[in-house]
């Protein structure tokens, strides 16, 4: 079973459609990149699969059960963690802070009104150890704000993992980035996803990072799918050279 | 970025400080005259209603334009109890307080649709709604006249010092306190933690999972709860309420006050509401215009103290304190 499935999803704003039957399986363990131009609607597939934008229409099943409707942060706790394409963090507080305080929100008594020294304690367990693994325990003590913008994105990814998802979404980890924040980023990213062996949906512009990074590309095109499969199979599709890649190589 | 939290002051200073503080405030009976103890009695009242404001305003960032409702409605409701009911006094004061509350539940439902500058019109509508209340609902409210002669019934247990001039105070003071550790406990739990990644960042917070709107409605709940208890220590203070503890100009004054005295910190609003009373006193001696000078005062904090009274005082102690 897939862990992650959609069938036929829609997504209509009045005329426009920004999503047009899209189907899709991700297995456990696979790290998908969904590419496409401009408005091709891979955020808004994020959106739908986050539940922040109610699909028109369609079925998105997460380990066999339906989420489509859901409110987010319901479909947030069943296991499904993500980064924004903009920077969203707690800028004031340290990054362990902002870490911790997304460990909390797994916490089955994250809302305590009193006390919770104890429930600081296992969350701050779960935070130090996402940020290790992105290394950035050396700056976990500075105010997230003030971090450097590559590490501020690679705050974002350790925030999601010390939610210990069963999925993460990543919607373009290097937006903004300059190529060598980029590429230590991305290094940091392999490693990471290596070891972890996480299953990830990726958005990402940058080819070269798709192609470091994922198993299995689908491209999406106004709206649609027009192909899916291995990097190198994609990467020889007509059709996704017509629409996209134009020349790449 | 600037610093937001004055830090703390630590050790010994600190120790020294508060105890200083809770005497003068525990001995003051003794000292001073019977006209100062009013003032002093209300400065507690209207510090514990400033400091209610500091969790909404400070600590989650939602600006209520409307607060006096929550110390019109605590005020009534227990004037009107000590009136009809012959409820002791002890008793109609919490009752009032956990009825304000209740009342805000239903207000922070309402007024969590929105966010932004309409969640803070939405509340000034729901204290305007009240007021216009209070004006019409004559059989309960009195109309324009208000309710006047509230007692302070005894009540079976022997608390009769309770209803002496030193003995409410007394009762102010620990409202204040208890009040002031609750909140502290609250801002400083797993809850706080997510009021203030609310303050920083909602959407985000949301992305995490928390069910946002029901961590606000909660705040907006113990908000109102904790202004309505000052509200309803007011009305048995002055014996009367009347519909100007619903009206937006107190919702603004508490504004000014939870601002002046320094948001986000709790014990900085209690001071701002202190130096209020003090100033209106003093000022209005001199001068009829004396809100246009407080006026004044309340810009020259907002350009140049942000961080308020209290932001100076500890930035000043923790300066002149020794480096440990």
């Amino acid at each position: 079973m897939p862990l992650l499935e959609l069938d036929g999803v829609t997504r209509k704003y009045g005329a426009l459609v920004a999503l047009d039957q899209v189907a899709m399986r991700v297995e456990e363990g696979e790290v998908r990149a969904v590419i496409g131009p401009n408005g091709a609607g891979k955020t808004t597939l994020f959106n739908v699969i986050t539940g922040t934008v109610r699909p028109t229409a369609g079925l998105i099943r997460f380990a066999g059960q339906p989420i489509a409707g859901l409110p987010s942060h319901r479909i947030c706790r069943l296991g499904i963690s993500r980064t924004f394409q903009i920077t969203a963090l707690f800028p004031e507080m340290s990054a362990r802070d902002n870490a911790r305080l997304a460990a909390q929100a797994r916490h089955p008594r994250r809302w305590q009104p009193f006390g919770g020294a104890r429930i600081f304690k296992e969350a701050q367990t779960l935070a130090d150890a996402a940020l290790e693994q992105l290394g950035l325990s050396g700056i976990a003590d500075r105010p997230a704000g003030l971090l450097s913008h590559g590490d501020q994105r690679l705050l974002e990814v350790a925030m999601a993992m010390a939610q210990q998802p069963r999925v993460l979404l990543l919607d373009e980890p290097t937006q903004g980035l300059s190529v060598e924040e980029t590429e230590q980023a991305v290094d940091t990213l392999a490693r990471f996803l290596k070891v972890s062996r996480m299953t990830v949906l990726l958005v990402e512009h940058d080819m070269e990072v798709v192609f470091r990074l994922a198993h299995r590309i689908t491209v999406l095109h106004r709206g649609a799918v027009i192909a899916d499969g291995a990097p190198d199979q994609v990467k020889a599709d007509s059709r996704v050279q017509d629409a996209y890649l134009g020349g790449f190589e | 970025m600037p610093e937001r939290m004055p830090g703390r002051i630590k050790g010994a200073t600190r120790l020294l400080i508060w105890t200083v503080v809770a005497l003068a405030l525990v001995l003051a009976p003794l000292g001073l005259p019977p006209f100062a103890m009013t003032l002093l009695t209300e400065a507690v009242i209207l510090g514990l209603f400033a400091m209610s404001l500091d969790l909404m305003f400070g600590f989650t960032r939602l600006v209520s334009f409307g607060h006096a409702a929550a110390y019109g409605f605590g005020a009534y409701a227990c004037g009107w109890m000590l009136l009809h009911t012959g409820m002791p006094l002890l008793f109609a004061v919490f009752a009032a307080a956990l009825l304000t509350g209740l009342m805000a539940i239903g207000v922070g439902w309402m007024c969590t649709l929105a966010t932004g500058v309409s969640f803070s019109m939405l509340t000034l509508a729901f204290a305007q709604l009240l007021y216009a209340i209070s004006f019409k609902w004559t059989s309960v409210t009195g109309g324009s006249d208000g309710l006047a002669g509230i007692p302070r019934t005894i009540g079976p247990f022997g608390l009769a010092a309770l209803s002496s001039k030193t003995g409410f105070y007394y009762l102010a003071l620990g409202c204040l306190v208890g009040g002031f550790l609750v909140c502290a406990a609250l801002v400083r739990s797993p809850f706080g933690a997510v009021l203030r990644g609310i303050r920083e960042n909602e959407a985000k917070t949301t992305a995490l999972g928390y069910n946002t709107r029901l961590y606000k409605i909660a705040v907006v709940a113990a908000a109102y709860g904790l202004g309505g208890l000052a509200g309803a220590l007011y009305a048995p203070f002055a014996g009367f309420a009347n519909t100007e503890l619903l009206f937006w100009l107190l919702s603004g004054q508490v504004l000014i006050m939870v601002i002046v005295g320094g948001a986000g910190t709790l014990i900085g609003p209690v001071l701002g509401a202190a130096f209020f009373m003090l100033m209106e006193h003093q000022l209005s001696a001199l001068t009829e215009a004396w809100a246009l000078y407080f006026g004044l005062i309340f810009i020259a904090f907002v350009l140049f103290a942000p961080q308020g009274i209290w932001g100076l005082a500890t930035t000043r102690l923790r300066r002149a304190a020794p480096r440990p």
